[in-house]
């Protein structure tokens, strides 16, 4: 009888509340250290712009062999009118403290991840994603 | 004290006009970005920027171009143009070997490609204004385009997107509109110059020193 070797897919499910509260740097350590280890992280909020661009800059300098990098896609909430308006003037807001608490404390500042849904996982397994303005599909190949 | 300030204000809005303005060409890779930096450069310099090629991290370090002075509808502009490495979020050596590459040499052009995003992405706080370049064949949804387009609105850096290829049957330059309507937009050719002067008028238009 022929024998089937069955291929495993990690998937960690994280709150969003295990990231808020680390700085921008252990964030992305946090998120390459399990992907790097073949996890797909599902993480129920989404990194600000330059953590997102940090997170790209830091897969770059772990790239070898047998780590080619990431497949990351995520979904921010939509807000319209009043509501957008509000969240960007929290965020100014949230810029303007970042700044004035590094500045006073010259310490990293912890950042709160933004309402949304992300999917990270290493580019071996994610084939592809597809992407619409709300939703997304992941392929992946084990 | 107040006519003092806005004395050196003054001073120094006067010379931040006569200061170049780097223009930085971001996106993904294969999207024609050299082949852009290459028409500019041609045409109000009569030089080349850099080798545009097909296989994919062609550009692996930051190409620059300085001191080019364009003109339309009668405002003149000097740019600096700063042809970036494409951005990407991984890097396999093995697609290169599909090119006719030596695994070798594969390895090195994977290596050099990931030095040249780090290098494009810190290059992020040194750009006046971008030109933001997607292929109009393709899906503009990608995670590098809105990270990248995140990015410069949290730096409030100007961009200006383009939608390039048009020349080939199957672009759909609304696409890329209709995914980011809040950006200056003009589709172009930079391979055969199609809109290209629509692209300087943008630039004349909306470019200036960041910050």
């Amino acid at each position: 009888m022929k024998k089937f070797k069955m291929k495993k897919l990690k998937m960690d499910f994280v709150s969003s509340s295990l990231l808020n509260g680390k700085s921008g740097k252990n964030k992305i350590n946090f998120i390459l250290n399990r992907v790097k280890d073949g996890s797909i992280l599902v993480v129920n909020g989404v990194l600000k712009p330059e953590e997102e661009m940090n997170l790209i800059k830091e897969t770059m300098r772990r790239v070898d062999d047998g780590f080619p990098g990431i497949e990351v896609c995520s979904i921010k909430r939509q807000t319209k009118g009043w509501g957008q308006f509000f969240e960007v003037l929290s965020e100014r807001g949230e810029k303007l403290q970042d700044v004035f608490l590094q500045s006073l404390t010259g310490k990293p500042i912890k950042t709160n991840l933004k309402t949304g849904l992300t999917v990270i996982g290493p580019a071996k397994i994610i084939k592809e994603i597809k992407k619409n303005p709300d939703s997304f599909s992941v392929l992946a190949e084990v | 004290m107040m006519v003092f300030d806005g004395f050196i204000n003054w001073i120094r809005n006067f010379f931040r006009l006569r200061q170049d303005i780097s223009l930085g060409i971001y996106g993904c890779t294969n999207v024609g970005k050299t082949t852009l930096a290459n028409r500019i450069a041609m045409d109000w310099t009569g030089e080349e920027v850099g080798k545009a090629s097909r296989i994919p991290h062609e550009t692996r370090t930051v190409q620059k171009k300085e001191k080019i002075l364009i003109e339309s509808n009668g405002k003149k502009l000097r740019i600096n143009i700063l042809d970036m490495p494409g951005l990407a979020t991984k890097i396999d050596y093995r697609k290169f070997l599909k090119y006719g590459i030596k695994k070798k040499a594969a390895r090195i052009r994977a290596k050099e490609a990931t030095q040249g995003i780090v290098e494009a992405i810190k290059w992020l706080n040194h750009v006046d204004t971008v030109l933001a370049v997607m292929d109009a064949t393709k899906d503009p949804l990608t995670q590098v385009n809105i990270t990248l387009l995140g990015n410069l609105e949290a730096k409030g850096i100007p961009v200006i997107l383009i939608a390039n290829k048009i020349d080939m049957k199957r672009a759909k330059p609304n696409n890329i509109k209709e995914a980011f309507p809040q950006y200056p937009f003009v589709e172009i050719s930079a391979l055969n110059g199609k809109n290209i002067d629509q692209l300087y008028d943008a630039i004349t238009k909306h470019a200036r020193k960041a910050g």
